[in-house]
């Protein structure tokens, strides 16, 4: 025993640090969503019995395709809006122009407030009686009724860059941060305008950054829940779908909420694994084009 | 030769104010829906095409505190936070040593396993939790919702933690030694002091992260575990909007000041890697 003891001491005390973290990964994590996974396949209100009446229900319904589809349309919106937001504003910010850290403060405050009061913000400012509406009717010419904008797919997409874009912003700005001046002076020196400088230097050696940030904000919109339950109106991604499953109807639906939940963690999954190919590709591709202009 | 440079100088001046157009209104953007909930807050009567609210009240407060019964919320989501910070603070500690310091088999695998919570959209596993506080009894009680909120607390508690354990340089230790300090005072005296700030940090995000949650609370709480954000989705729904924002108000000014904190503290990107979209 003493023995066993002398030789296994070391990795028992590392067992045992890591202890509670497993118990909590096990119970607070893993055993639910085993059981989340168990219950999609039980019928609807049982204990026992397997089907996959849930999954087909969901998948054949247009209902269901239609929420997939919006979920991925938010996401992938939001996503790209994001980017080409980030990269004019992080080039800016580079530059520590006047006042920029008031404005990289300002960035972080999407990041701080709780996405429930924010959306609650942008609906007031974008509602019938906001500052937006009034703005338009009183300055811009032939706009007489409010612009709708809370409760329509857009005015939801814009809510989602409003309150994730900052993940791809900070990254982006990091990724700007920590690039070498020196490739983009050679570059000049070498008869480059700021334009080709721009093209072929910056932009491909910080596109492993960008893409990183728009996982983040990707993965934040994919999965975001109180803002659309509240600003969403009709169009209720995932995430909201799967909450009114357990919260609408009576008795509630465990099982088909938890077989829209399996499908949603699926496709996150998936869809991340694909992502982070395509990080880990354009990071060899930028790379091997920012050594061959740098020896340009 | 001249002309073009002016030119130049122009355009890189254009390309700048443009920048500050930018800047201006994108901040204008997002603090504008604050101001608009902070006026919401106290005005009175505000209706049709004005900008401002001909009156200001504080009526909407007392009704927040009242009828929201805004003291009851607060003290059930520090209650709360506390425990889940507790929690999340300990398992940080000890599975933090064990990354940042000590030598395992599969450490990466074993890290991306714990860091997977943060991967996943959290109402995917709310719903298991939910399912399993419901056998247990534990919904409606602080600890179970405490204990939900520790599924998104602890990984960024072990992940801080980590890298500030692992950045504890067994140089400075032994120096301690030689110098004649025995395994306590170099713990209180130098360990402590180095470590302390990465746990304060962890403390103040995994705080930050429980007051915020919203998702694993809406699926975990009851009528004596209200907290902030539950009460202001409440209240949207009732469609008070001037109380609503009353709520709102007083539920983002600690957010502020942990901003500043962070502002101060910690580096943005940290920052990023630990906060999910809730």
């Amino acid at each position: 025993m003493t023995r066993f003891w002398r030789a296994h001491s070391s990795n028992l005390t590392t067992l045992l640090l890591l202890f509670p973290a497993l118990a909590g990964f096990f119970g607070l994590f893993f055993y639910p969503m085993l059981l989340t996974l168990i219950l999609s396949f039980r019928p609807e209100g049982q204990t026992a019995g397997w089907t996959l009446q849930n999954y087909t229900r969901f998948l054949r319904d247009p209902d269901g395709q239609w929420v997939i589809l919006l979920t991925f349309l938010l996401a992938l919106g939001s996503t790209a809006l994001s980017v080409l937001l980030s990269v004019p504003l992080a080039l800016i910010l580079r530059e520590k122009v006047r006042g920029h850290r008031f404005y990289r403060l300002m960035i972080l405050v999407p990041l701080v407030i709780p996405g429930l009061i924010g959306a609650l913000g942008l609906l007031l400012f974008f509602g019938t009686r906001g500052w937006f509406n009034l703005f338009l009717m009183q300055f811009i010419p032939f706009i007489r009724r409010p612009v709708a904008v809370n409760y329509t797919i857009h005015g939801l997409m814009f809510f989602y860059v409003w309150l994730y874009f900052p993940y791809t912003c900070v990254t982006t700005l990091s990724a700007l941060e920590s690039l070498d001046r020196s490739l983009e002076e050679a570059g000049e020196v070498s008869g480059a305008n700021r334009w080709q400088v721009l093209r072929h230097i910056v932009l491909p050696l910080i596109t492993p950054g960008i893409l990183a940030g728009s996982v983040l904000t990707f993965m934040a919109a994919f999965g975001a829940f109180s803002v659309p339950l509240i600003a969403g109106g009709n169009y209720r991604p995932l995430a909201v779908e799967i909450y009114k499953q357990i919260a609408v109807p009576i008795p509630a639906r465990w099982s088909a909420a938890s077989a829209i939940a399996v499908v949603m963690g699926a496709l996150q999954v998936v869809f991340l694994a694909l992502y982070m190919r395509l990080v880990r590709r354009a990071g060899g591709a930028a790379a091997g084009g920012a050594g061959a202009g740098g020896v340009r | 030769m001249r002309l073009l440079r002016a030119y130049l100088r122009g355009l890189w001046d254009g390309k700048l104010l443009l920048g500050y157009t930018l800047l201006a209104s994108l901040s204008l953007l997002i603090l504008a829906p604050f101001l608009m909930i902070a006026l919401r807050s106290v005005g009175k009567g505000w209706f049709g095409r004005l900008w401002l609210p001909p009156e200001l009240t504080l009526e909407w407060y007392r009704w927040a505190v009242e009828v929201g019964n805004i003291p009851e919320v607060m003290k059930n989501t520090l209650i709360i936070g506390v425990i889940a910070v507790a929690v999340s603070t300990v398992i940080g500690i000890f599975a933090g040593w064990a990354f940042g310091r000590r030598q395992m088999p599969g450490k990466e695998v074993l890290m991306a396993l714990i860091l997977l919570p943060r991967m996943i959209p959290p109402i995917t596993y709310a719903l298991g939790v939910a399912k399993i506080f419901y056998t247990l009894d534990l919904v409606d009680t602080y600890l179970g919702v405490a204990l939900a909120h520790v599924s998104v607390c602890a990984p960024y508690a072990i992940l801080v933690l980590s890298a500030t354990f692992e950045g504890l340089d067994e140089r400075v230790l032994e120096a301690a030694g030689v110098c004649g300090a025995n395994t306590l005072k170099r713990f209180f005296y130098v360990v402590l002091p180095l470590i302390m700030p990465g746990i304060l940090a962890s403390m103040i995000f995994s705080f930050t992260h429980s007051y915020n949650e919203f998702t694993l609370t809406l699926l975990t709480y009851g009528p004596h575990t209200v907290t902030l954000p539950i009460r202001t989705y409440l209240a949207v729904g009732d469609g008070y909007w001037e109380i609503t924002s009353a709520m709102a108000v007083i539920m983002v000014l600690p957010s502020l000041a942990i901003l500043a904190m962070i502002q101060r503290r910690a580096e943005p990107e940290k920052l990023v890697g630990g906060f999910k979209g809730v």
